[in-house]
């Protein structure tokens, strides 16, 4: 195994590492994932992450989500695991570190990046000391992303690294459709009473939860005029909720206003 | 007593959920991959400028017409800027969390929108979706006939071109009014 410590040109989305593997190793690699399916060895290398997917590691190994059913456990030295673990956005003084538990790991071994960091560099990809991923500096066999990850995540990145499970995500590419439409929301319902109701609701409930909002509303005033104030009380009394009693309040008012 | 702890154990019974074999009860909130539908998306590039990792991404190319959105989700970090943010409510979070991949190109997913060209100047201005979507709100807006035709001649023009017809507008009216 050849190493140059010396970062090589990276291109965007190209990696290339400076790594190379022999045709024995590889070879080797193809056998360990067959053989050790029932004894895991992980290790965990930290290349600068925040330590959300150190915790998230830690909560998939507790009796909960019990990573260890499958004989996956977290060993502390390099020397003793099959699989490496890389979170953190490999920043520059970490890259050696990550290549020294490289080398110190028997070989063949299996190389994950774990979490948004690990498999792009996440948030801080253009951060001037962060050299964007852990597949910058080592050859990387399979990436679990997530910020953090959740432990079902991560125990189905270890399933499907370990080829008990398939991975399910593909690429896509869509090309527009030559009569592709699309559709306005509400459009049963006047666009400024839409525009209004849809600003308040944001306003008081802020933007996720104002949308919910509003579109409960905005779906409720589509039954028959005469309904519509019926069907609003029972909704707020079926929901028991106080604040979403105020809100609708307010948005009645900016309904009634509309109207009259 | 010396079998209290056993009872006691099997009382609390088996804690471990039986996740991979059984699917996992996730909570109504939960913020999992970001599902783009690519038919209702305009091409506006609100999610992208919202994106707060650049995980979202809006690429222009003029030489072959098309505007390509782009999402990454080795670099999303589930926020759900972008589902609050779209207008037309293309995108949003749903509960699927099992995104780990072998290969790395698996973790991109795209779609590609049509430039409109300027009628006056021919020059690409904006993806053709979103024109149509504007004058479709304007006609839910109430407004029909020749000023919705009107309205959508100047939709179809450049920024440019729409001052410059401005501009010979408000000199003809001062002419007019001299």
């Amino acid at each position: 195994m050849v190493t140059d410590y010396k970062r090589r040109d990276t291109l965007m989305g190209e990696t290339q590492y400076a790594i190379h593997m022999d045709d024995q190793t590889a070879a080797l690699k193809g056998a360990l994932l067959h053989d050790i399916r029932r004894s895991i060895f992980v290790y965990r290398v930290d290349c600068g992450g925040c330590n959300g997917c150190e915790i998230e590691i830690f909560a998939a190994i507790t009796p909960i989500f019990d990573a260890e059913r499958f004989g996956i456990k977290v060993v502390s030295s390099p020397r003793h695991a099959d699989i490496l673990l890389y979170t953190g956005s490999m920043t520059r003084s970490m890259r050696v570190p990550a290549l020294r538990a490289y080398h110190a790991a028997p070989d063949p071994k299996v190389c994950v990046a774990y979490g948004a960091c690990g498999s792009s560099g996440g948030i801080f990809h253009d951060l001037y000391c962060v050299w964007g991923g852990a597949d910058q500096v080592i050859p990387i066999d399979a990436y679990i992303p997530g910020c953090p990850p959740t432990p079902p995540a991560t125990i189905f990145g270890f399933a499907m690294a370990l080829g008990i499970l398939s991975q399910k995500l593909k690429a896509t590419h869509h090309v527009e459709g030559e009569d592709e439409r699309v559709q306005p929301r509400h459009p049963e319902l006047p666009l400024d009473l839409r525009v209004d109701v849809e600003r308040e609701s944001r306003r008081m409930a802020g933007y996720w939860h104002g949308q919910q909002i509003a579109d409960s509303f905005l779906n409720l005033l589509k039954a028959p005029a005469s309904d519509i104030e019926r069907n609003i009380q029972n909704f707020l009394a079926q929901k028991d909720d106080s604040r979403l009693t105020e809100i609708f309040g307010r948005l009645s008012e900016i309904y009634l206003m509309r109207k009259a | 007593m010396p079998f209290k702890l056993l009872r006691e154990v099997l009382k609390v019974g088996e804690a471990t959920v039986p996740y991979p074999f059984v699917a996992v009860d996730l909570t109504p909130g939960f913020r999992g991959r970001p599902q783009h539908d690519p038919a209702q998306c305009i091409a506006c590039g609100a999610c992208a400028v919202a994106c707060p990792p650049n995980a979202l991404t809006m690429t222009t190319n003029l030489d072959e017409g098309i505007i390509t959105w782009q999402i990454f989700y080795g670099r999303c970090i589930y926020c759900g800027r972008c589902e609050e943010v779209c207008p037309t409510r293309a995108i949003s979070l749903s509960h699927d969390f099992e995104l780990a991949v072998m290969n790395k190109a698996d973790l991109y997913e795209q779609a590609d929108y049509r430039l409109a060209a300027c009628t006056r100047c021919g020059v690409l201005f904006a993806p053709a979706k979103e024109l149509t979507y504007v004058l479709a709100l304007l006609e839910q807006s109430g407004v029909t006939g020749d000023e919705l035709a009107e309205r959508g001649a100047l939709l179809a023009m450049c920024p440019t071109c729409r001052r410059k017809n401005d501009i010979v507008k408000l000199v003809a009216l001062n002419q007019e009014a001299v």
